[in-house]
C-alpha cells in the first residue's frame, strides 16, 4: 500500500475522479438547487483528500480543516453560477471535475494562508532566528514525521504545492498544473526546481548540516 | 552523495531513502462532525448577490483583444498578399508607395479658369484644344519662381502635349481610315497593303519627326526658363508663347485667336472641331477630285492648324 494516498475513514476519494466526473454536472445541479444532500456527498467523496491536501502544506491538522471547510463552503456558494455555466448534458458538463476545482480552491487557500502566516510572524517577531528552534522542537517530538515535515516545510509554497500534488496526491502534471493555475511547461520547470530544492535539503540533513 | 544537477529535478523513485522519509508523513484523519459543521455552516451562508445586471468587465477585456488581434491579422494578411503579388494577380492594382505618397502630397486640381491676376494658368500653349485622355488644364497658385513649381509646370505641359501628339496620331489614322473607305464606296482604286504600310510608316515617321523637333525647342525652351528661375525671376505664360529665335513666324489668325478670352477661344475652336468632323464623316460624298492615298497623304497636322482660312479667323 502507497503511503502516500492512505485511505482514511470516510475517504472514497479512492474512486477514479474521471469516474465521478460524468456525475458531476448532476451534483452541482443538485448543489445548484440548494440540496444539503448533495453538499454532504461530496464533503464524503471529497473532504479526506483536500485534507490532505492541505495538512501537508500548512502542517496544521486544525487548519487544513478550516481550509477545506471553507473551500466546499466557496463551492456551495458558487454552484449557482458553476451550474449556469455547465448545463446539463452539455460538452462543458461532461468535462466538469469538482474535485479538480475544490483543489485548485484548496491549493490557492494553503498558500495564501502560508504567505500570509510569513508576513505576520516576520511582521509581528523582528526576531527572525528564533523560527528555527521552533522547527527543532517540533521535529524532536516525532523524528520521522518532524523530518519530513521539515524538508516540505523548506519549499516555497509553490513548490510545496507542486511536490504535495504529485507525489503525495499521486496527480498527473496536467492536472497539478491546472491545480496551480499554471501552463504544463511552467508546472514542469516549478516540479523540477521542486525536486531538486527538496533532495538538496535531504542531502544536507544526512550529512548533519542545515538545509 | 551529490547528484548531477540533471538528476536532482528527476521524480522520486519509490522506495529510496527519500521517499521512504516523506512516506513517513502521516497525515491525521478529520474531526469527528466535520461534514455536520460544513453542513451548517452552509445553512447558515447568506444567499449569494444576484449578479451585476451591467455587462461584466471581463468581457470587455477580453473583446477588445480579440478584435485588435484579428484587425492586426488581416493588416498582416493583406502586407503579405501586396508584398507577394497575389493581390495584382487576382486583378486588385497595389499602388506603390510613392504613388500612395504622391497622391496624398499633390492638391487637388481646380477647375480651369483664371481666378485672379495673380493666378498662372500653366497649361502651356491655351490656344490649343485639350486631348481628350489629358489630366486637363492646369492652374498654379501665384508666381512660378522656384525650380520645383517650374519642374511642376513642365511635367503638366509634356503631359498635355504627349495626350496631343497621341490624339494627333489617332486623328491621322482615323482620317487615314476615313478617305480608303470612301475610295472604296466609290469603287476608285486603293492602295495595295504594302503601300499601305508604306503610307502609314511615312505618317510615323513623319509624326517622330515633328516629336523631336518639340523636343529639342523644349529642350532649349526649358534651358531659357531654368536659367530665368535660377535668377529669381517668375515665369509668365509668356515665356511659354514666346518663340525662340529661329522658330518660324506665328501666323496672325493663330495670334488672334491666343488672344481671344479663354471661353471665345475654346467655343471658336469646338466649332472648328464639329466643322472637321462633319466634313470627316463617311457619309459625306467623296470630292471628286480626291488623288490616291498614296501620292497625297492625309493632313496629319494638329486641329487648330486647320482653319487657315480668312473666313474661319475669328473676329476682332
Amino acid at each position: 500500500m502507497n503511503a502516500r494516498r492512505q485511505p482514511m475513514p470516510g475517504d472514497t476519494a479512492a474512486v477514479p475522479r474521471a469516474d465521478a466526473g460524468g456525475g458531476d454536472a448532476a451534483l452541482l445541479a443538485r448543489l445548484a438547487a440548494r440540496e444539503a444532500g448533495a453538499l454532504r456527498q461530496i464533503i464524503a467523496r471529497e473532504a479526506a483528500g483536500l485534507h490532505r491536501i492541505a495538512y501537508r502544506m500548512i502542517g496544521d491538522a486544525s487548519e487544513a480543516e478550516d481550509i477545506v471547510q471553507e473551500a466546499l463552503l466557496r463551492l456551495w456558494d458558487h454552484a449557482p453560477a458553476l451550474a449556469a455555466r455547465h448545463p446539463m448534458g452539455s460538452a462543458a458538463a461532461s468535462k466538469l471535475r469538482l474535485g479538480g476545482w475544490l483543489t485548485r480552491v484548496v491549493t490557492n487557500l494553503a498558500i495564501d494562508r502560508i504567505r500570509r502566516a510569513r508576513r505576520v510572524t516576520l511582521g509581528t517577531v523582528p526576531d527572525g532566528p528564533d523560527a528555527a528552534p521552533r522547527a527543532d522542537a517540533r521535529i524532536e517530538a516525532d523524528e520521522a514525521q518532524g523530518a519530513a515535515r521539515a524538508l516540505i516545510a523548506a519549499l516555497p509554497e509553490r513548490q510545496r504545492a507542486a511536490i504535495v500534488l504529485t507525489y503525495y496526491e499521486e496527480l498527473p502534471n496536467a492536472a497539478a498544473a491546472a491545480a496551480l493555475e499554471m501552463n504544463l511547461k511552467a508546472f514542469e520547470s516549478l516540479l523540477l526546481r521542486a525536486r531538486a530544492a527538496l533532495r538538496r535539503a535531504y542531502e544536507a540533513r544526512m550529512q548533519g548540516g542545515e538545509p | 552523495m551529490t547528484q548531477p544537477a540533471q538528476d536532482r529535478g528527476a521524480a522520486i523513485p519509490p522506495g529510496s531513502p527519500l521517499a521512504r522519509l516523506l512516506d513517513s508523513d502521516r497525515v491525521p484523519t478529520l474531526s469527528e462532525g466535520f461534514a455536520e459543521r460544513v453542513l451548517a455552516a452552509a445553512a447558515t451562508r447568506p444567499a449569494a448577490l444576484p449578479p451585476l445586471r451591467r455587462t461584466p468587465s471581463w468581457r470587455r477585456w477580453r473583446l477588445g483583444p480579440r478584435v485588435l488581434a484579428g484587425a492586426a491579422g488581416v493588416l498582416a494578411l493583406a502586407s503579405a498578399a501586396a508584398a507577394t503579388g497575389v493581390l495584382e494577380r487576382a486583378g486588385l492594382p497595389v499602388p506603390s508607395a510613392s504613388t500612395v505618397w504622391a497622391r496624398l502630397a499633390e492638391p487637388s486640381a481646380p477647375p480651369a479658369k483664371r481666378t485672379s491676376e495673380g493666378r498662372l494658368a500653366a497649361a502651356g500653349d491655351a490656344a490649343a484644344p485639350a486631348a481628350p485622355d489629358e489630366a486637363g488644364p492646369v492652374v498654379l497658385d501665384g508666381p512660378v519662381d522656384t525650380k520645383a513649381e517650374l519642374e511642376e509646370v513642365l511635367r503638366r505641359i509634356e503631359a498635355v502635349r504627349q495626350g496631343r501628339a497621341a490624339a494627333r496620331a489617332a486623328l491621322a489614322a482615323q482620317r487615314l481610315d476615313a478617305a480608303l473607305e470612301r475610295r472604296r464606296a466609290a469603287g476608285l482604286p486603293l492602295p495595295s497593303p504594302e503601300e499601305e504600310a508604306a503610307l502609314r510608316a511615312r505618317i510615323a515617321e513623319r509624326a517622330a519627326q515633328r516629336q523631336q523637333q518639340a523636343e529639342a525647342r523644349l529642350a532649349a525652351r526649358r534651358a531659357q526658363l531654368e536659367d530665368k528661375v535660377a535668377r529669381g525671376e517668375a515665369v509668365t505664360p509668356d515665356d511659354f508663347r514666346r518663340p525662340l529665335p529661329g522658330d518660324p513666324p506665328v501666323p496672325a489668325w493663330r495670334q488672334r485667336l491666343r488672344e481671344l478670352p479663354p471661353a471665345e477661344r475654346r467655343a471658336l475652336i469646338e466649332s472648328w472641331r464639329a466643322r472637321r468632323e462633319a466634313r470627316l464623316a463617311p457619309t459625306a460624298p467623296p470630292p471628286a477630285d480626291q488623288g490616291t492615298p498614296g501620292t497625297s497623304p492625309p493632313q496629319s497636322e494638329a486641329p487648330q492648324a486647320r482653319p487657315a482660312e480668312p473666313q474661319a479667323a475669328p473676329p476682332e
